[in-house]
């Protein structure tokens, strides 16, 4: 059993008086897709947020490597190690594959050429990228306005590997996706953790996707962990059933 | 991370097909043509159009609309507007004459000081823009109303200062010549010949494609051409005029900085998408500063070079009260030029070409003794045109689904 690399313990978030999320404890292991299901409003969005320092938690713990660590902003998360990609991609639509990946971390010349922009150097690196995660029919040079819906996304989720983090946590990355482009993504998030990375997504499709695709499935109802399952022994009916706290009528049923 | 031994899938990138690249790269190329079809029209309508020395009347004419337009460029690819640069170029104006006639000052502090007023104004409206969050469109138009009543308070009882034999007229009347000018032409020719090498050998040395052709000798070639046939043709004049000069080298200096350095690429981010640029930790704020105040150092350098063409400035600088037909064909020589007004999208040169559309209309029809009233018209109908076919490039370019 691998070490997880990012640990929540006993996290706990109140919105004046709404309970987000009460006592929520979750890992995440290298090399392992983590999917966090739940109905709406049971805290998934929320958590996300915490684990990527746009939120800070009232009570609990966050390690990292094993240790304990602040988690304050959004900014110090990423350079920890830990990118997120939220559900409306944060891509300009006007810019090309290439300037979206470095986006706000150009490659440029020294201060005398105005930070003349090195496209050359960040095209090279975003190619090996692309090929490593097997996106190499992502067009470099349009502009990804002109992109489809999967990959776009893809996109997004490259840019946020582009800097070799450790964790990547994904919002809703098949959302608003075809079957097929969210096959891609599927297979793009299987990539990653082959490559050693510690993924979470979040997502709603748990009888393709979610069973298709991750190691371990982490159910939150009203903010609560409501529980946790190996994907292999698992059928969607039963995680639904937990989603939805319809497990105390199976009970009774049975 | 390490590269896996499976095979990638060899599935080539969709080829951009020229509709895209229409939408981008070669946005200016429809506008362009326009321009060559104007130039052919009013040629076979008047003996006089092609002649060097109408020409010649034709860019001076253009080079102060041009100006402003480059700066305002800035501001529109961020997705906000500025409607006080005319009055900027009126205010910085008078305030240069005020330096050289009333407080002696030299020639060349008195003008960087009005540039310098220009740069603060469009940089204290943005940060008002940005702090308090009221839409530029409302600032700027007051803050041009503002400078017009500033204006007049820095002219004298008169209502004019007078320029000329103060020195400041030289500015727009000297003519470069002989081997100067081909020193000036080349040295241009050879600076753009080097960012192209730059690219295209750096592309080399990472690897990736690169031709030398149309990345090199086909961009070079056009843009010599263009040069040497300006040269050649106005030597037959006096030479090029100092006002060309001028605009030619800050269109060279603004292409630069917007699409060549990273500051450029902020600028199409923020109009594109303002709150993914701020995710991805751009500082939005201070980028549309600069940009506002690029707009407000080039609207003054603009209405400077007007006051020296016209030997004077008066109430009517800047176009007077609101801006008048400065501010408008200012606006309307970047968007007829392909910049949009919704941000992120055009090019620099849009700005140089709308200019030249909007003076050739004006020219072109007052050598056929058309009315003023009909190249107002005509101008109009321009610029919806422009902006149609520039949308529907857009459309055909657009999301593949």
């Amino acid at each position: 059993m691998t070490e997880p690399i990012l640990r929540l313990r006993g996290i706990t978030k109140h919105f004046g008086g709404v309970k987000a999320l009460t006592d929520v404890s979750l890992d995440l292991e290298p090399g392992k897709v983590v999917a966090l299901v739940g109905d709406n409003g049971a805290g998934k969005s929320t958590l996300v947020k915490v684990m990527a320092g746009a939120h800070r938690p009232d009570s609990g713990e966050y390690l990292f490597e094993g240790r304990k660590v602040e988690a304050a902003t959004p900014a110090s998360v990423a350079d920890m190690g830990v990118q997120t990609v939220y559900q409306d991609l944060a891509l300009c639509n006007n810019l090309d594959a290439v300037q979206n990946l470095f986006l706000g971390r150009e490659l440029t010349g020294p201060w005398w050429t105005g930070f003349r922009v090195t496209r050359a150097s960040a095209e090279r690196r975003a190619k090996d990228v692309l090929r490593r995660m097997r996106l190499d029919s992502i067009s470099l040079s349009r502009n990804v306005g002109a992109m489809s819906g999967g990959q776009r996304q893809n996109i997004a989720i490259a840019r946020s590997i582009l800097w070799e983090p450790k964790v990547v946590l994904l919002d809703e990355p098949t959302a608003a996706l075809s079957h097929s482009a969210a096959e891609q993504v599927g297979n793009l998030v299987r990539e990653l953790a082959s490559h050693g990375l510690a993924v979470l997504v979040i997502s709603h499709d748990i009888h393709h996707f979610v069973l298709d695709n991750t190691d371990r499935i982490e159910v939150l109802r009203l903010g609560r962990n409501a529980g946790s399952f190996n994907s292999k022994d698992v059928t969607g009916e039963q995680v639904v059933n937990v989603m939805v706290g319809g497990d105390e009528s199976v009970n009774m049923a049975g | 991370m390490t590269d896996t031994t499976v095979t990638p899938k060899t599935t080539a990138p969709a080829k951009r097909g020229l509709t895209e690249r229409l939408g981008n790269e070669l946005r200016f190329v429809p506008v362009a043509l326009g321009l060559v079809a104007l130039f052919l029209f009013f040629a076979t309508q008047s003996d006089v159009f092609l002649t060097s020395r109408n020409l010649n009347n034709l860019m001076i004419q253009s080079t102060v609309t041009g100006i402003i337009a480059l700066g305002l460029v800035f501001v529109l690819l961020t997705g906000e507007i500025d409607l006080s640069v005319a009055a900027t170029s009126g205010v910085a104006a008078v305030f240069m004459a005020k330096m050289v006639v009333d407080a002696g000052l030299p020639i060349p502090l008195a003008i960087l000081l009005g540039v310098g007023i220009g740069l603060l104004i469009g940089a204290l409206s943005a940060r008002w823009v940005t702090l308090i969050g009221v839409p530029s469109f409302v600032v700027t138009l007051g803050v041009g109303l503002v400078l017009n009543g500033v204006q007049l308070l820095l002219l004298p009882n008169t209502g004019r200062y007078n320029l000329l034999n103060t020195g400041v007229e030289k500015l727009a009347a000297t003519y470069v010549s002989g081997p100067g000018a081909w020193a000036l032409v080349l040295i241009a020719i050879a600076l753009f010949a080097l960012i192209r090498v730059t690219t295209f050998r750096s592309r080399q040395n990472a690897g990736l494609p690169a031709s030398l052709g149309g990345g090199v000798f086909v961009p070079v070639a056009v843009v010599g051409a263009v040069l040497i046939a300006l040269l050649m043709f106005l030597e037959n004049q006096r030479g090029l005029p100092m006002p060309v000069i001028l605009f030619i080298g800050l269109l060279g200096v603004t292409s630069y900085i917007a699409h060549e350095t990273r500051f450029g690429t902020y600028l199409y981010a923020i109009g594109d998408n303002a709150e993914a640029a701020r995710r991805a930790g751009i500082k939005v704020d201070r980028i549309k500063i600069t940009a506002f105040a690029i707009a407000g150092g080039m609207a003054a350098f603009g209405g400077i070079l007007s006051a020296s063409r016209i030997l004077g400035v008066s109430v009517s600088s800047g176009g007077g009260v609101g801006g008048g037909a400065l501010l408008l064909e200012s606006i309307a020589a970047a968007v007829i030029g392909g910049v949009s007004l919704f941000g992120g999208r055009g090019m620099v040169i849009g700005a140089l070409f709308g200019a030249l559309i909007i003076g050739t209309v004006s020219n072109g029809l007052n050598l056929m003794g058309v009315a003023n009233e009909a190249r107002l018209i005509v101008t109009g109908l321009l610029l919806v045109l422009a902006v149609s076919i520039d949308r529907g490039i857009e459309k055909l370019a657009g999301p593949a689904g």
